[in-house]
């Protein structure tokens, strides 16, 4: 057992140049799988190949064109708040062209150019779509159908879209743009960039509303001396005092306290009247 | 006749009232909600999929369960996609580089030098485009997190067709189980297709801090890695010497990145010859293709991850889609020290989803080998119904054997694994027979889902003899059809609905309801001693007028005599 980890040991020494830095691979020998699906076995991919088979609709190959079309990181840069692009964000054909793409990643991982809404009679699941696990080329071809249509090409790879990889290519006039294509329309669900600083002194000045209501709820509350009431009778003092300094004038403690003993005593009086009053109806 | 009409009046309403009072006296009434759609219990069946079965010289065990994994793909990796044919690639959707197996340098049979290589990809994230999540991975029923995985490098879409926005079966929660040779070189090559940067940290696995090209091998930013940054790759190389069952997860902004799901099981199988292990369990679960040394001395082989989410930190990156105010939210703004766990998830789902995929099916004299990891930031506590399980293993390491502990709880500290041994005898103590048993977290928590139960980390053990024929437990309780749908995730429908011919504890219909005038209570109970001597509440309204006037005549003075009271300060002061 020993012996065979030992030789292994050894033997990794052999498989060492298999583990060396990517290199730039052209994936130009690529088998036929039918039906446009070419696949090799390093990564690279495409699916809708059309060299040759006219769409319905068109009588001749309008024009032949090539494109070269880079993806990658770096490709972002220009686009702040994007991770991932694609070097050129629109392209115009006429219809019926015979388009040849030379697909180009620049990055260490995977990524695709792939475009929908093509006829599905022609292109199996009405789809063009060439992957390559970079830094590598690949080289793919399709025919355009007649009319114009603006399709949508991206990168399917869970988010690599929504970060940025994603054009549109319009066929003779498209019908209309996409959204979120980067330096070229806007997205339709817009980021919330009010500053979180903001948010912080929105929260304090909440939480410092909150605090006074417990605070005021504390004071105010039914139990505390300083409760709603003691300021209403404080309302009445302030009011009254005047009113109280005039009665009272030039007179001694001793005689405004007979004073207010008697005005207490006539408010009973009239109160026990009222009640008396009462009574006497009730005995009627 | 019209002597008396006030009378008559007050005749008639006297007359009345038994009716009258019944209807403004009784409660609410009781409404049965509507529980909107219900999923199929068990949704895609490929019964082909299920049976025992060889795929090119791969053997490939039975799987009973509702959701079996596709055998084309145990069949990739067990020989490696540059193994297998193209056509049985083709039903899979693995990249044709996704595992390289090859070079076997000591002669035993099998592949010595294994390249795997994982993808980030991120599940239910957040689209410019519409409202919504994509590509999607539920948990539970409309139960849609944002998650980030590594995922083994795929080929096409990421969803799993061009209708839908779910996700293809090779990205999904939890993050792959990895299983390897002892002594088997092994490269994991990081492809970050991730916006952020990631590394990988090989946790317990017999790596060098350093590898042979003289670079970081440890993953962790502040001692050994660079950054793998967005659109980069990075190789990790070992050559592990030790076997058992250890973790993989990403150690940049951990708190965070282990917590979006950036962590997996990575397992290390004994050497023996001509020993193919199952590079990836995608989804964990059974092991369909189990080693030569567990098939040594266990029937089947399962692999269970706990994990566990704030929605709170998981809805960031659906909220947003500029990474710059991602990364603000998530690493300065996000606070885990405030948090808290609202999804408890086995092998990636809730209950009753564990319940399609995530069953321990058996028969009885049989042993199981349990593999249980915990990358939930809680300490947890697995119970199994019906069974002692005999802790074999922690943290991969062998316990003494005359000390091992057989038991029906088994705490897992975060990141801690345990290696169980369950044993079907029915003899009262490792079993106690057949039938459907149940096991979960007995923090009661964890058999939620964001508080809602059942639901969480519950998954069972289930004997054949209970299995019907699409995979599902033969109950003989409750219907579990109102958990299969949104509105009880979302908390809509009560739980006991329709218990009984009346629905006596349904939803209440308070809508329009007044209450009427209280009774007056019953007299009081005077028996001596009997009652509570309560103190009224004071009524110091009186007080508090008094008071106030008092200080507002105060006041007053102390306005106008100003000049008096200065005058007598002064004069004390000057004294």
């Amino acid at each position: 057992m020993l012996k065979k980890l030992s030789i292994a040991a050894m033997s990794m020494a052999l498989a060492m140049p298999v583990f060396a830095e990517k290199e730039f691979e052209d994936h130009n020998n690529m088998m036929d799988h039918g039906d446009g699906h070419l696949m090799d076995m390093t990564g690279g991919m495409i699916m809708g190949q059309n060299t040759d088979t006219l769409p319905g609709g068109c009588d001749s190959i309008a024009a032949t064109k090539e494109i070269t079309v880079h993806a990658g990181h770096k490709y972002a840069e220009k686009f702040p708040g994007r991770m991932y692009a694609f070097d050129v964000q629109e392209y115009q054909f006429e219809p019926c062209t015979k388009l040849t793409v030379n697909f180009i990643n620049d990055d260490s991982v995977r990524h695709q150019w792939m475009m929908h809404g093509l006829p599905k009679y022609l292109y199996p699941k009405g789809m063009f779509h060439m992957e390559v696990t970079g830094p590598g080329k690949i080289s793919g071809t399709l025919i355009f159908p007649p009319g114009d249509k603006t399709y949508l090409v991206h990168c399917d790879i869970a988010q690599h879209m929504e970060k940025g990889m994603k054009g549109q290519l319009k066929i003779g006039k498209g019908d209309g743009d996409l959204p979120s294509i980067p330096g070229v329309t806007a997205y339709v669900i817009q980021d919330d960039y009010s500053d979180s600083k903001d948010d912080e002194d929105e929260s304090i000045v909440e939480a410092v509303t909150e605090e006074m209501t417990e605070i005021k709820e504390k004071v105010v509350g039914n139990d505390s001396f300083f409760s709603g009431i003691t300021i209403i009778g404080l309302a009445i003092g302030l009011i009254m005092a005047p009113l109280l300094a005039r009665r009272f004038k030039d007179m001694t403690v001793g005689e405004v306290l007979m004073d207010v003993l008697g005005l207490v005593k006539a408010g009973f009086e009239l109160i026990s009247k009222a009640i008396l009053w009462l009574i006497g109806l009730v005995k009627k | 006749m019209q002597k008396n009409p006030l009378g008559i009046l007050l005749g008639t309403a006297v007359m009345l009232m038994p009716f009258s009072a019944s209807a403004a006296v009784s409660l609410p009434k009781t409404v049965e909600v509507d529980r909107g759609e219900v999923e199929a219990v068990c949704n895609e069946n490929n019964p082909e999929w299920r049976e025992a079965q060889t795929i090119e010289g791969v053997e490939i065990q039975e799987s009973l369960r509702c959701s079996p994994d596709n055998p084309y793909s145990i069949a990739a990796e067990v020989k490696g996609t540059n193994n297998l044919s193209m056509e049985a690639v083709m039903n899979t959707h693995y990249a044709i580089d996704g595992i390289i197996k090859k070079n076997d340098m000591d002669g035993d049979g099998d592949p010595d030098l294994i390249i795997i290589k994982l993808e980030v990809a991120e599940l239910n994230g957040h689209s410019p485009d519409f409202k919504g999540v994509v590509p999607t991975f539920d948990i539970a029923p409309g139960i849609q997190p944002a998650m980030w995985v590594f995922a083994p490098k795929s080929r096409g879409m990421a969803t799993n067709s061009f209708v839908g926005v779910d996700a293809n079966p090779l990205l999904r929660a939890p993050s792959p189980v990895i299983r390897v040779e002892q002594g088997d070189t092994i490269w994991i090559q990081l492809e970050n297709t991730h916006y952020f940067p990631h590394t990988i940290h090989l946790h317990g696995v017999d790596h060098p801090f350093i590898d042979a090209k003289g670079e970081g091998n440890d993953g962790v930013p502040q001692t050994s890695d660079k950054f793998v940054l967005p659109g980069q790759s990075k190789t990790y190389e070992i050559r592990p010497r030790t076997p058992g069952t250890f973790v993989y997860h990403c150690h940049v902004q951990t708190h965070v990145h282990l917590a979006m799901g950036l962590v997996g099981m990575f397992i290390v199988e004994e050497n023996r010859p001509n020993n193919w292990v199952q590079t990836f369990n995608v989804g964990a679960g059974q092991v369909r293709h189990p080693a030569k040394a567990i098939l040594e001395r266990f029937d089947s082989e399962y692999d269970l991850h706990y994990h566990a989410m704030d929605k709170e930190l998981h809805s960031i990156v659906q909220d947003y889609n500029d990474p710059r105010l991602i990364a603000r939210k998530m690493n300065r703004e996000y606070d885990m020290t405030d948090s808290t766990e609202d999804y408890h998830t086995l092998n990636g789902r809730s209950f009753p989803y564990t319940l399609r995929e995530s069953m321990i099916v058996t028969e009885p004299d049989q042993n199981i080998k349990i593999r249980m990891f915990n990358s939930t930031g809680e300490q947890l506590a697995m119970h199994t119904h019906g069974h002692k399980g005999t802790i074999t293993h922690y943290d991969g390491v062998e316990h003494n054997p005359i000390a091992q502990i057989t038991r029906d709880i088994y705490d897992l500290a975060p990141a801690q694994r345990n290696d169980l041994k369950i044993s079907t005898i029915d003899d009262g103590f490792h079993s106690y027979g057949e039938g459907i048993w149940i096991f979960h977290d007995h923090r009661e928590k964890g058999i939620t889902t964001d508080g809602m139960n059942p639901g969480g980390n519950v998954s069972a053990l289930v004997y054949k003899s209970f299995l019907d024929e699409i995979g599902m437990p033969k109950g003989i309780g409750e219907s579990p059809m109102q958990l299969f749908t949104k509105k009880f995730q979302q908390r809509k429908l009560p739980v006991w609905q329709n218990i009984d011919s009346w629905n006596s504890l349904g939803e209440v219909d308070a809508d329009g309801y007044v209450a009427p005038p209280a009774s007056v209570a019953a007299a009081p109970d005077v028996t001596p001693g009997s009652a509570v001597n309560i103190p009224a509440e004071e009524d110091n309204a009186f007080r508090n007028l008094i008071m106030g006037l008092f200080l507002g005549l105060l006041a007053y003075l102390v306005v106008v005599k100003r000049e008096k009271i200065t005058a007598l300060l002064s004069s004390l002061k000057g004294g």
